[in-house]
This record gives C-alpha cells, sequence and structure tokens, in this order.
C-alpha cells in the first residue's frame, strides 16, 4: 500500500486482532524505558522482536528500516554521550577530548531504547494493515477522529518520507549538490524542508476535505466492509500484556525509589 | 546535444522491472513525445538522464558524458527537468529568487543569473510576479514558475513531465509556444504526456512505451494513425486522427489547418468522382 509501510501477508502476526499488536506494541514501549541496561534491552530485542517479525515474514523489512532509522542515532549518540560523559575509562583521544567507555556505553544504551521502542512500532505498521487497525479502535470504543489522529501518526513516517525523497530529487534536478561538507549541509535544510512542510500543510487540508467529503463526522454508528477476528484468547492475551506493562512499570519504580 | 539509452535494464527496489531493454537514441534538437499507459516506465526512463535513477544493466548516455560518472547535480547542467507538481520544488519566498535557484547552483556569474532569471520568466508570463510569494500564486501559475525555473538553467536538453496537465487553453497554448520556440533554437527536448492532441501539435517524433519496453517509434504523423499501435500501448488516439478515421480519409493530418486542406482536397475529389 502506498504511503505505508504494510507488507501483505497471511502470518500469524499478519491475522492477530490488531488491539493484540497495539498491545504488543505498547508493551515494547515500556521495554523500551524500563529495561534497566543494554544487555537486557538487546536480548529483548533478538529473543522477542526478532523471532516475531520472522513469524511474520517480515524479517527483512523489519531488520532494514531498524537499521536505516537507527544508525545515525548510534552514531550521534555514541559521539555526544562518549565525549562528553566523564568516566574512568579512557578509550580514544581527539583533539583534547577524551572518549570514555562509561559514556559509550551510555550512549549506546539510549540508541538501544530507541531501537526498543521503533521495533514494536516496525511489526506492528508492517504487519497490519491501517484500516483494519482504525477499525478496531473505533470498535473499541475510540471516537473516530481519535482513531483517524493516531492512524495518521502511524503513517506520517512513511509518508514524509516518501515526499522528502520526492522534493530532494526536484531539487537535486535543480542542480542542489546534496554530498557536501557538514556546514554547507545546514543550509540544503531550507529547498529541502520548505516544501516539505508546505506541501504536508496542503496536503492534511485536503485530506479533511476529503474526509468530509465521505461523511466522516456524521453521527451514529458506521458499519464496515472489513471484518476484524478475535478470539477469547487473544482478550485474554491482551489483559495480561496490560498487566506486564503495569508490573515493569511499576518495578521500575521500585527500583528507583529503593536504590 | 545527443542522448543514448543503450540496452538499459531498471528495477525498482520493489521488485518492479521498470525498464526491460531499452535501446533509443535521440539526436541533437529532436523533439521527441513519449507516450505510453500509466506504469510504462516513462518517468523512470527519463530519470535515468540526469542520474536520479541508475540503471542496473547498460549505459545512459547524455552528450559526450556517460551519466555513471556524473552526479546529478552536475548532469543537471545539461539536463533541465519539469516535474509534474510544482509544489514538490517551490520553496523561496520570492518568485524571482526561485527561478534564480537553479543558475546559481550551476555556478553562473551574478550578471547571468539575474539576465537568465528575468528572461524566463518573461517567456512563461510572470514577469509581472517577480516580487510575489510562489504560495501566493494560482497552481497552473506555479507550473509556469517551475518551467521559468527550469528554462532560467539554460540547458540544452529539457525534459517535461505533463507540461499541460492542468492548463487552460491559454497556458497550454504558451507553453506549446514556449516548446517550440525552445525547438527552433536547437534544445533537445523529450515530452511525456497522455494528451495526445498536445504532443501531436508540437512534437516530431513520438516513441511508445509499454511495460518497461519500446513499442514503436517514428515520425508522429505515423505513429498516431497507427489505431492498432495505439491500442495496444493503451493510449487514446488524437482526437483529428479518429476523425479523420470515421470519415476514411486516406491520410491522418495531425493539425488543424493540415486537416483541413487534406479534407476538403479529398472532399472535392469525391465529389468528382
Ligand atoms: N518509486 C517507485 N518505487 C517502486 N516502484 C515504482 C516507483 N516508481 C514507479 N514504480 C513502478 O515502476 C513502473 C513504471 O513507472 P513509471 O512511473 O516509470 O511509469 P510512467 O510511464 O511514468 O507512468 P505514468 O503515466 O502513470 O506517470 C510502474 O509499475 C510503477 O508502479
Ligand atoms: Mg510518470
Amino acid at each position: 500500500m502506498h504511503g505505508t509501510l504494510f507488507v501483505s501477508g497471511n502470518s500469524g502476526l499478519h491475522r492477530l486482532h490488531p488491539l493484540t499488536k497495539l498491545a504488543l506494541t505498547f508493551l515494547f514501549l515500556v521495554f523500551a524505558a524500563t529495561l534497566p541496561n543494554l544487555l537486557w534491552l538487546l536480548a529483548a530485542f533478538v529473543i522477542l522482536l526478532v523471532p516475531m517479525s520472522a513469524w511474520g515474514g517480515l524479517l527483512r523489512p523489519f531488520l532494514r528500516s531498524c537499521l536505516v532509522v537507527i544508525t545515525p542515532f548510534v552514531i550521534s549518540l555514541s559521539i555526544i554521550q562518549g565525549f562528553f560523559t566523564p568516566g574512568e575509562t579512557p578509550l580514544f583521544h581527539l583533539a583534547g577530548f577524551v572518549l570514555t567507555g562509561e559514556g559509550l556505553l551510555a550512549g549506546l544504551t539510549v540508541a538501544s531504547r530507541i531501537l526498543m521502542a521503533l521495533g514494536g512500532a516496525l511489526l506492528l505498521m508492517l504487519s497490519t494493515r491501517p484500516d483494519m487497525l482504525m477499525l478496531a479502535l473505533t470498535r473499541s470504543g475510540l471516537p473516530g477522529s481519535l482513531a483517524y489522529v493516531v492512524l495518521t501518526s502511524i503513517q506520517i513516517f512513511p509518508r514524509f518520507q516518501e515526499r522528502a525523497q520526492v522534493i530532494l530529487e526536484a531539487q537535486q534536478a535543480r542542480g542542489l549538490e546534496i554530498k557536501v561538507n557538514i556546514f554547507k549541509r545546514l543550509r540544503l535544510l531550507v529547498p529541502l524542508m520548505g516544501p516539505l512542510v508546505l506541501s504536508s500543510i496542503v496536503d492534511v487540508e485536503e485530506r479533511a476535505m476529503a474526509l468530509e467529503a465521505r461523511a466522516f463526522s456524521r453521527p451514529g454508528r458506521k458499519t464496515s466492509l472489513l471484518a476484524l477476528a478475535d478470539s477469547p484468547g487473544q482478550h485474554l492475551a491482551r489483559w495480561g500484556l496490560l498487566l506486564l506493562m503495569l508490573a515493569l512499570i511499576g518495578w521500575s519504580i521500585w527500583r528507583a525509589i529503593s536504590s | 546535444m545527443k542522448l543514448s539509452f543503450e540496452g538499459v535494464f531498471f528495477t525498482y527496489s520493489t521488485g518492479v522491472r521498470a525498464l526491460d531493454g531499452i535501446d533509443l537514441s535521440i539526436g541533437s534538437g529532436e523533439f521527441v513525445a513519449i507516450v505510453g499507459e500509466n506504469g510504462a516506465g516513462k518517468t523512470t526512463l527519463v530519470k535515468l538522464l540526469n542520474g536520479l535513477l541508475r540503471p542496473d544493466g547498460g549505459k545512459v548516455v547524455v552528450g559526450n558524458w556517460d551519466t555513471a560518472e556524473y552526479s546529478t547535480a552536475q548532469l543537471a547542467g545539461r539536463v533541465g527537468f519539469l516535474f509534474q507538481n510544482p509544489d514538490e520544488q517551490l520553496f523561496e519566498r520570492a518568485v524571482q529568487r526561485e527561478v534564480a535557484f537553479g543558475p546559481r547552483n550551476l555556478g553562473f556569474s551574478e550578471r547571468k543569473i539575474a539576465s537568465k532569471s528575468m528572461s524566463a520568466l518573461k517567456t512563461v508570463g510572470l514577469a509581472d510576479h517577480a516580487e510575489d510569494n510562489p504560495y501566493d500564486l494560482a497552481p497552473f501559475e506555479r507550473k509556469l514558475l517551475a518551467l521559468a525555473a527550469t528554462l532560467a538553467m539554460d540547458t540544452p536538453v529539457l525534459v517535461l513531465d505533463e507540461p499541460s496537465i492542468g492548463q487552460d487553453a491559454a497556458g497550454r497554448r504558451r507553453i506549446g509556444r514556449i516548446l517550440r520556440e525552445l525547438h527552433t533554437m536547437g534544445s533537445t527536448i523529450l515530452l511525456i504526456s497522455h494528451d495526445l492532441d498536445f504532443c501531436a501539435e508540437y512534437a516530431e517524433r513520438a516513441v511508445v512505451m509499454a511495460n518497461g519496453h519500446i513499442l514503436a517509434d517514428g515520425l508522429v504523423e505515423k505513429i498516431f494513425a497507427q489505431n492498432d499501435l495505439l491500442q495496444r500501448a493503451a493510449v487514446f488516439p488524437p482526437q483529428l486522427v479518429r476523425l479523420a478515421q470515421a470519415l476514411k480519409m486516406p491520410t491522418a493530418p495531425l493539425k488543424v489547418d493540415q486537416f483541413v486542406n487534406a479534407y476538403s482536397q479529398w472532399h472535392r475529389r469525391k465529389k468528382r468522382a
């Protein structure tokens, strides 16, 4: 589907009820915020997220998207935290600055938290049709307009990425050299961000009108063409996931208090 | 400037093979229309000319440059591009500066930048709007502005993706006239369009694409008169061709004045017989 990350398929992961997958995404978000250190985070990623993506037949797109997004974070966080966190174990000297082992570890830990949250969101986006998710959300009582907000925020990343690519091409075709040094790179922001922001605003306005033209805010119950498959097991699992999240949050608060 | 595609293949990362062995050469100063159904590979083909896409196999040559050895920004000095959607490129606060962006990137002198931008704005009829904000222009004017921005770069090759779309009769004629003038001044022009009436009126050669292949290539008069070919390529024949065929005329002229002449001759001959 255009403008989304969804990859169609018929795996178990694809067939899970959207809310179950949403609960998993939130669980991984809680993981990202509460797991105590790098080892835990990476272990959870390798033991849970990677096999889940493989279960959905999504290993390649999952790892590719993770890599693309996380690499700049790993590099910038390692440098920033590495050089500016004081510590006992100097690893590397550069122009009077010292890269410390503690700093590097701190940088990588933050990056792995981002990776965890990102991975959770990606699993959901790659395996769930956006309209199915929206339907599941409204069925469970979320107002349509709010469900729409959730949906667009999930989709905004791939849409932005797609549009940014097109703008980049258009400006390169006008002779804009993009392989330049870091300082000149800042100047590139104007020709790239300008059209991105403006065309996105136009897009939002058009979408709002298109929605209204199709009676989006009409009161009353709406029916849907799509059928959602749920099961008592999944229902139970979602409550389980919720409890697990609460437990994790409790645990991390307890750790914070007792240390 | 000469262009050539030699055994070119291109596959998108999604696995869609958009170009499947293209051999095409275009002489300096030719005006070529590229037509074909949605998804035929037209846009993909022309994006290879300025390195926005790189072929998986084969070679694309612009003048004496093998595109593999040059960046898009470098190729931009030779191949000007008008994209379908102007909103994807306009960003300056004033029309004048928008037009100057390309020439400045190409390293023209300040004097040349000023003169090229002003004459480009005059050509498209936006000289009075030089100080306006591009976003205050109407959509069809933004398209003309994007065209001016491309013209100001003064490239020997010009590629236009659907320039006539969304334009009223005056805009369409204006764009047609600009293209014709550039053509007489020796520019090499590639025009992608689903509007065969527009192509028929201005281009001299037509390349018909389908499924990443070139189905046919020749003079517009010859190509656009072949109903079965156009049907296979899923494009709609020009009105005059359909009219000539409905009348069972022996020829199918593409321009109104030519049609009128041919029709009255044929009609007279038929009456006499
Ligand atoms: N960015 C992309 N990623 C993946 N596939 C693409 C991309 N752009 C185009 N395609 C696919 O490549 C094929 C050729 O597309 P292309 O845009 O070159 O066609 P076109 O002849 O310009 O069509 P149109 O007349 O609709 O503009 C199509 O099947 C299209 O879906
Ligand atoms: Mg196209």
